[in-house]
C-alpha cells in the first residue's frame, strides 16, 4: 500500500479501478477480451465496463444470454486456443451453473493435456452476501472453489490491491478466480496513475499490531479494521492480515505475525465446516503450534443458507462485533 | 492388599469434588500414573492418576456423585490379590460414595498407612490412598491431606504451546505455575509472571474484562476503586511465599548509619556534567551498587548464603538492585542482578543498571537476569523517604535500604550546617553477621560514600 498512500494519490472507485485493469490490459494485448451478461451495451450490470464497448468494439467487449455454462465454457476453448479471456459473472453465485466447466474442465486442463494446453482465463464477479439476495444468490464461493488444485484465488478488498490483483490475473497462464463484492464497488481508495502490479501470494498488513493477528480475505478485512479500531480504544493492538488470494496463501506472512502475537482469529465469508479460515488455521498449527497461546478462533458466516431478513442476514456474516469477540475470547480477555 | 482410592483435595478449599467420568471400569487393570477418573472441584474439573498399578476390584463412587475429600472413590486390587479379596479386604468401606459416615467407627485395630509418595509435593496432596490390612478385614482411616499446598492440578497439566515454550527456554518448572486459562490452562501469562515479567497491553484491559465464570479472576491491575477482591499474580504468590519465608525463617536484626551525602552529590553533579556528551548520566544509586560491592571485599561474609550446616562464601559479588514494576502493569517487584558488580566501574554499573530496569519494566527480565545475586539494595530515595527497613531477599546474608539524601540541618565542623544527609538501613542475618560485624559493614561504607573519589579507583 505504501505506494498507493504516497502523497496526492488520486482517489477512485473500486469499479473504475477494475476496469482501469481491464483496459490497460486490452490495449497492452490483443489477446484479452471480456464476455459476459450486461457487459457491452448495457455497460455492465454494475457499470464496472462503462465506455469499454466503445474503446473496444463489439468484438471484444461480448454480451452473452444468460448462459453461464455455455460462455464459461467458451471462454475455456478460446484459452486452450491462445487467447485471453475475462468471463464475468454477474454473481459468483450463478458460476455454480458452470461448475463442470470451470471447476472440472479450466484448472485440469494443463495437466490432463500434459502441458499441452494451458487455460489463461480470468472468471470474475460479485462474491458473497449482496444484500437480502435470499439464499441461492448470496454465495461465497471462496470456501468451496478453494479446495480445487490448478486455479488461483484473489479477493482484494481496496481498489489499489483490485487494480494490481486484476492486471496480474490477466496475465496469469492459469485459470484465475477473481472475487470482487457488489458491496465494495463503489468504495473509493487511493489507485496511483502510473501502472503497478501486485503478485500473487503476497498479503498485505492493513493494520500493524502486536497483540492479536487477524487474517481475512476482501470484504470482511474491513470489518476486522472496525473492529481493530474499537479494540484499539481499549489497548488491544490488532495486526489486520488481508491475505489478498487465497490461492496462492501467503501463510509464511501469517507465520511471522503469529509468532510475534501468540494469538490468531481468521476471519472467512464462507460456512465455517472446511472454510478457508479453516485451512488458515490448520496451517497456522502445522507451521506455529508452539508459538500459539490458544486454539486459533475462527469467525465465518453461520452454518445456514443465507437468510433474506435484513436482521437475520446481518447477524449470519462476519461482522465487527462477532470479530472483537473472538479477539478477547483469543486473548484471554473474554 | 487392597489399595483404596479416595477423593483427593485438589485445592486448599476444596472441600468435595464431584465425580465427572469414570474412565476406567470394574476389572480394567491400571498402571501406575493412568488417569483414572475426572474430577470436578470448586475450581476446575481435573484427572486423577493412580500412583500404583492393579486391578479395578469396585468402583464405589458412581458418576455424577458429590464426595468429600478422603470418602472412597474405588478399591483397587494389587497383583497377586483377587477382585474378591480385595473387596472384601476393605469390607464395609464399599457402602457407598454419598454416605459420609464416619468410618474411624469401623476401623478396628486396622493402622493408617503412610501415604506413598513425598509429603510435601504437590503430587501427595492431590492424590490420597491407604493401604488396608486384608488381615484386619477394615479400612483405615486416612488423613486427607498430607499438608502440601496443593498447588495445580493432578495428572496432565493444561499448557498452551506457547507457554510451554517460554517456561523451557525460561528453564521454569511449569508445576510451580498457576493457570489462569479455562480448565486452569497455563497461558503465556502465568508463565510470565511467575518469571516476574508482566504481559503486554492486555494486562491493563484484563481487569475491565469479565472473567469466565468457572476460572479464576485474572489479576486486576492497579484497582483504582476501594473494596473488591483481587485475584493473586503469580508474582504476587512468588513474593509472598519468598518473604514469608525469609521473614520467618531469618532472623534480621537492623543497623542503621546516617551518611553526609554532599560529597558524593558534589562528585556526581561534577561527573554528570562532564559526562553529559558521553551519554553518562551516574545515579546515587550507581555509586551505592559501587560502594557495596567494594565494600564486601572487606567483609566477605556479606557476599555469603546461609546453608544449615555451613556458610556458602560466594565468589562473585553479584549485587541485587530491586526494582519496582509499574503499577498500570500490575505493579510487584523484582530484583536484578549486577553480575560481578566488583569488577565494573561505574560507567558500566550505571549503564547496566538502566538496561535491567529498563528491560524489567517493559518486557520483564529473564531468569538469569534475576538470578544469583549475593547482596541486595533496595532504594526508595526517590520517594522522599527518611529511612526504611527491608526484607532480606534469599539466598543473601543482608540488603541495604536506602533512603532519600535530605537536607538538613548538620554539624560539620563542630558548626552548625545545611547539608544532605542519607540514612542507609542494614537488615543483616543474624545466623551470618553478628551486630558488630554489621556495623563494621556500615562503617567500610560511609567512609566510602563520603569519601567517594575511591569509588572512581
Amino acid at each position: 500500500m505504501s505506494a498507493a498512500t504516497a502523497t496526492t494519490t488520486r482517489q477512485i472507485q473500486f469499479r473504475e479501478a477494475l476496469r482501469e485493469a481491464m483496459s490497460e490490459e486490452m490495449r497492452r494485448d490483443p489477446r484479452v477480451f471480456l464476455m459476459g451478461e450486461e457487459v457491452a451495451q448495457y455497460q455492465g450490470a454494475y457499470k464496472v465496463s462503462q465506455g469499454m464497448l466503445e474503446e473496444f468494439g463489439p468484438r471484444r467487449i461480448i454480451d452473452t444470454p444468460i448462459s453461464e455454462n455455455g460462455f464459461a465454457g467458451l471462454g475455456i476453448g478460446a484459452a486452450m486456443m491462445g487467447l485471453r479471456p475475462i468471463i464475468e459473472f454477474m454473481s459468483w453465485s450463478f458460476s455454480l451453473v458452470a461448475a463442470d466447466q470451470i471447476l472440472n474442465n479450466a484448472p485440469k486442463m494443463l495437466y490432463m493435456s500434459g502441458g499441452q494446453f494451458g487455460c489463461p482465463i480470468v472468471f470474475r464477479g460479485n462474491d458473497g452476501a449482496g444484500g437480502q439476495l435470499g439464499s441461492t444468490h448470496s454465495w461465497a464461493v471462496e470456501g468451496l472453489f478453494s479446495n480445487v488444485p490448478g486455479l488461483r484465488i484473489a479477493i482484494p478488498s481496496t481498489p489499489y490491491d483490485a487494480k494490481g490483483l486484476l492486471k496480474t490475473a490477466i496475465r496469469c497462464d492459469d485459470p484465475v478466480f477473481f472475487l470482487e463484492s457488489e458491496r465494495m464497488l463503489g468504495n473509493k481508495g487511493p489507485v496511483p496513475e502510473e501502472e503497478y502490479l501486485i503478485p500473487f501470494g503476497v498479503a498485505d498488513i492493513k493494520r500493524a499490531g502486536a497483540d492479536c493477528t487477524i487474517v481475512s480475505f476482501g470484504r470482511p478485512v474491513h470489518f476486522c479494521l472496525e473492529a481493530a479500531e474499537k479494540l484499539a480504544a481499549e489497548g488491544i493492538e490488532c495486526e489486520v492480515i488481508d491475505g489478498r488470494t487465497i490461492r496462492p496463501l501467503d501463510i509464511d506472512t501469517i507465520i511471522e505475525s503469529v509468532k510475534k502475537t501468540g494469538y490468531c482469529v481468521v476471519v472467512d465469508q464462507s460456512w465455517p465446516f472446511g472454510s478457508v479460515a479453516s485451512e488458515v488455521a490448520a496451517q497456522v498449527y502445522e507451521r506455529a503450534m508452539d508459538y500459539l497461546d490458544n486454539r486459533v478462533y475462527r469467525v465465518c458466516s453461520d452454518d445456514v443458507p443465507a437468510p433474506y431478513s435484513k436482521a437475520l442476514e446481518q447477524a449470519m456474516l462476519p461482522h465487527a462485533g462477532k470479530i472483537i469477540e473472538a479477539v478477547k475470547k483469543a486473548m484471554y480477555l473474554a | 492388599m487392597a489399595i483404596e482410592i479416595k477423593m483427593p483435595r485438589l485445592s486448599d478449599t476444596m472441600e468435595a469434588g464431584t465425580l465427572v467420568k469414570w474412565n476406567v471400569k470394574e476389572g480394567d487393570k491400571v498402571d501406575a500414573g493412568q488417569v483414572l477418573a475426572d474430577i470436578e472441584t470448586d475450581k476446575a474439573t481435573m484427572e486423577m492418576p493412580t500412583y500404583d498399578a492393579g486391578r479395578v476390584a469396585k468402583i464405589v463412587c458412581p458418576v455424577g456423585a458429590s464426595v468429600a475429600v478422603g470418602e472412597t472413590l474405588m478399591i483397587l486390587a494389587e497383583e497377586g490379590e483377587s477382585i474378591e479379596q480385595a473387596v472384601q479386604s476393605v469390607g464395609a468401606a464399599a457402602g457407598g460414595a454419598g454416605e459420609s459416615a464416619p468410618r474411624e467407627a469401623k476401623t478396628g485395630a486396622a493402622r493408617a498407612r503412610e501415604a506413598h509418595g513425598k509429603p510435601d509435593s504437590a503430587n501427595a496432596a492431590t492424590m490420597v490412598k491407604s493401604k488396608s490390612d486384608a488381615s484386619a478385614g477394615v479400612a483405615a482411616p486416612v488423613p486427607t491431606s498430607n499438608g502440601a499446598d496443593g498447588e495445580g492440578p493432578s495428572g496432565r497439566m493444561l499448557v498452551s504451546p506457547l507457554a510451554r515454550r517460554i517456561a523451557e527456554e525460561n528453564d521454569l518448572d511449569l508445576s510451580t505455575v498457576k493457570g489462569t486459562g479455562p480448565q486452569g490452562r497455563i497461558i503465556k501469562r502465568d508463565v510470565l509472571a511467575a518469571l516476574g515479567r508482566d504481559e503486554s497491553p492486555a494486562a491493563a484491559t484484563t481487569s475491565k474484562a469479565t472473567p469466565p465464570s468457572s476460572a479464576p479472576a485474572p489479576l486486576a491491575s492497579a484497582p483504582t476503586a476501594l473494596g473488591g477482591k483481587v485475584a493473586l499474580s503469580n508474582m504476587r504468590q512468588t513474593i509472598a511465599r519468598r518473604l514469608v519465608e525469609s521473614k520467618t525463617t531469618i532472623p534480621h536484626y537492623q543497623v542503621s548509619v546516617s551518611v553526609n551525602a554532599d560529597p558524593l552529590l558534589d562528585l556526581r553533579t561534577t561527573l554528570n556534567e562532564q559526562l553529559a556528551s558521553q551519554n553518562v548520566k551516574l545515579s546515587v544509586n550507581d555509586f551505592l551498587v559501587r560502594a557495596c560491592a567494594l565494600a564486601i571485599h572487606q567483609h566477605p561474609h556479606f557476599n555469603a548464603a546461609w546453608k544449615g550446616d555451613s556458610l556458602l562464601i560466594g565468589e562473585h559479588v553479584n549485587i541485587g538492585v530491586a526494582v519496582a514494576l509499574p503499577e498500570e502493569r500490575g505493579g510487584g517487584l523484582v530484583v536484578a542482578t549486577l553480575r560481578d558488580a566488583d569488577r565494573k566501574g561505574l560507567r558500566q554499573i550505571s549503564a547496566e543498571t538502566k538496561a535491567l530496569a529498563d528491560k524489567a519494566r517493559s518486557k520483564g527480565l529473564s531468569l538469569e537476569e534475576m538470578a544469583d545475586s549475593t547482596f541486595t539494595i533496595s532504594n526508595l530515595g526517590m520517594f522522599d523517604v527518611d529511612f526504611f527497613t527491608a526484607i532480606i531477599n534469599p539466598p543473601n546474608a543482608a540488603i541495604l535500604a536506602v533512603g532519600a539524601a535530605l537536607k538538613k540541618p548538620v554539624v560539620r565542623n563542630d558548626q552548625l550546617a545545611i547539608g544532605h544527609e542519607m540514612t542507609c538501613t542494614l537488615s543483616c542475618d543474624h545466623r551470618i553477621i553478628d551486630g558488630a560485624s554489621g556495623a563494621r559493614f556500615l562503617q567500610t561504607l560511609k567512609a566510602m560514600l563520603e569519601n567517594p573519589a575511591t569509588l572512581l579507583v
